[in-house]
């Protein structure tokens, strides 16, 4: 197969994701700033409830976009080994990686603030507004419509510049690169398992997180039962997700101190946290421990949020800091 | 009044444990904005000795921490099958095992790992015996569902710190890991989601 081919349903599959994705990136904008503006101002709270569920109707619309735009990467990104002219695999991205994080958070917590029964009505306003911050985020910093996966598809178009160049060392180095990291990173079990894990645990922690806020409001013990099950339910899916990483990394960065990269110890101390919470939790009737517990949720949130960003501003082996 | 001494120990661990994962956690704090500082304000520091210097010096940190804890790890698993004086002969007897191995083989992590090895032989047995109901065993929660799950979440921890310590450039790993990673996985579940 001549390299033409796959460069071509490349093209075409980034235009017409730009196409559809960009209009769509307004409308994402636009409901997430209605469901932020109805969630602040406590005008026309009937309305907050359908207006979370046009912003995720619009969120899975758009996920289902980047799962087709993945497909067509995976037909265009047959590798070939210059060597052998055998084709080595094909890569299907998982659709969380590089410039889709964000996204899926916001997609994934906004299932779950529709989901939600329990005091689902007085957590709504923090919910809105969380999905909405993570929506906007989604679209204005990652940009997964208009500049999707940088990284991937630097290399893959660097690949297939390369073979289609007809100049050996150079394909064969192009080669060398992508398919090493097909096989320790886009094309392994644990992209399918790991990242989904932790941010299904991230949008457990939100909700728990924002019944924590009402009841240090209102001071009802009724929410404090509420953030404790939604802590418990991000609990284990943290504690396994983190387990599977460990495998991985001793594969990926064998070599590299990685145990101290900045993502690691945050996603440790994450962990540490919420163990001491929902331990914590264990001795609520005891007086004055519900302080202590309230504490421990919110430094568990904050360790949460400074987890995600450590990504983005520590470098090291987990990181795409510089 | 027998009950007083061992809440007293279990109360002494747990609050070791505490105070060295508090510790670990503040070292990787620390370690992370340390990191996030030097890569800021000096010069090509992630690529020179500087990097380097600080993965030897967080290394040497954590290592009484990390050791610690495998420690007091151990220390937990008697306290369920025997009486004080009992336990005292038996987790003295554990240090004591881990010690000797590491001496006669001049490594830390030999020592530790025949420590841990022997903390998961007494750990399976307070399994077993959970699932079997036998008395005697002690612990501080209700309910057999979370008895299991506690037994199942420290024996998954003694496996996960032994194929950390002791197995992670041998074919072993992986299989080791993923029982670990069961035993971890189904103990959490329990521990926290089991009615009774």
């Amino acid at each position: 197969m001549s390299s033409a081919e796959p460069a071509a349903i490349l093209d075409g599959a980034q235009s017409t994701l730009a196409l559809l994705g960009a209009p769509l990136g307004y409308a994402l904008l636009i409901a997430s700033v209605v469901v932020f503006g109805l969630a602040v101002t406590r005008l026309r709270r009937e309305w907050l409830r359908p207006a979370l569920a046009v912003l995720g109707a619009l969120l899975v619309f758009g996920e289902g976009l980047l799962v087709w735009f993945h497909w067509r990467l995976w037909e265009a990104s047959a590798l070939v080994d210059p060597r052998t002219g055998a084709t080595t695999g094909r890569i299907f991205v998982a659709p969380w990686t590089e410039s889709e994080k964000l996204y899926v958070w916001a997609l994934i917590l906004v299932a779950m603030t529709l989901l939600a029964r329990r005091h689902a009505r007085e957590m709504e306003p923090y919910l809105g507004g969380s999905v909405s911050a993570l929506t906007v985020g989604a679209v204005l910093i990652g940009r997964p419509f208009t500049h999707p996966l940088p990284d991937f598809l630097a290399s893959l178009k660097g690949y297939l510049a390369a073979q289609g160049s007809g100049n050996g060392p150079a394909w064969f180095a192009a080669f060398q690169q992508l398919d090493s990291m097909r096989r320790y990173y886009y094309d392994t079990w644990y992209m399918w398992v790991h990242p989904p894990l932790l941010f299904f645990c991230y949008g457990a922690f939100v909700v728990s997180f924002a019944a924590v806020v009402l009841m240090l409001r209102e001071r009802r013990a009724a929410y404090e039962t509420t953030a404790y099950r939604w802590a418990r339910l991000g609990y284990l899916p943290l504690t396994i997700g983190m387990l599977l990483g460990f495998p991985w990394a001793l594969m990926s960065w064998r070599g590299e101190a990685w145990w101290w990269s900045g993502k690691v110890d945050m996603s440790i101390l994450l962990w540490l946290l919420y163990t001491a919470y929902l331990h914590g939790r264990l001795y609520l009737r005891r007086e004055g421990m519900w302080k202590w517990v309230a504490v421990l949720a919110v430094l568990s949130f904050v360790a949460l949020v400074l987890t995600y960003l450590t990504t983005y501003v520590v470098p090291g082996a987990h990181s795409v800091a510089g | 009044m027998p009950a007083t001494p061992r809440r007293t120990w279990d109360f002494i661990l747990m609050m070791l444990t505490v105070v060295l994962l508090a510790a670990l956690g503040a070292q990787s704090l620390v370690g992370t904005l340390y990191v996030w500082w030097a890569q800021r304000t000096i010069a090509g520091w992630l690529q020179g000795p500087g990097y380097a210097s600080y993965v030897a010096l967080m290394n040497a940190f954590a290592t009484p921490l990390v050791a610690g804890i495998v420690v007091v790890l151990g220390l937990c698993v008697p306290k369920r099958l025997f009486e004080r004086r009992t336990l005292v002969a038996v987790s003295a007897g554990l240090v004591l095992l881990g010690v000797a191995w590491g001496v006669a083989g001049r490594s830390l992590q030999n020592g530790m790992a025949a420590y841990l090895t022997a903390a998961a032989g007494l750990q399976a047995v307070v399994a077993v015996l959970t699932v079997q109901r036998s008395g005697g065993l002690s612990y501080l929660t209700e309910g057999r569902g979370r008895h299991l799950g506690s037994a199942l979440l420290h024996l998954g921890f003694i496996v996960f710190c032994l194929v950390v310590v002791a197995l992670q450039d041998s074919a072993l790993m992986l299989p080791v890991f993923g029982l670990s990673a069961l035993l971890l996985g189904a103990g959490s579940a329990m521990s926290f989601y089991a009615k009774g």
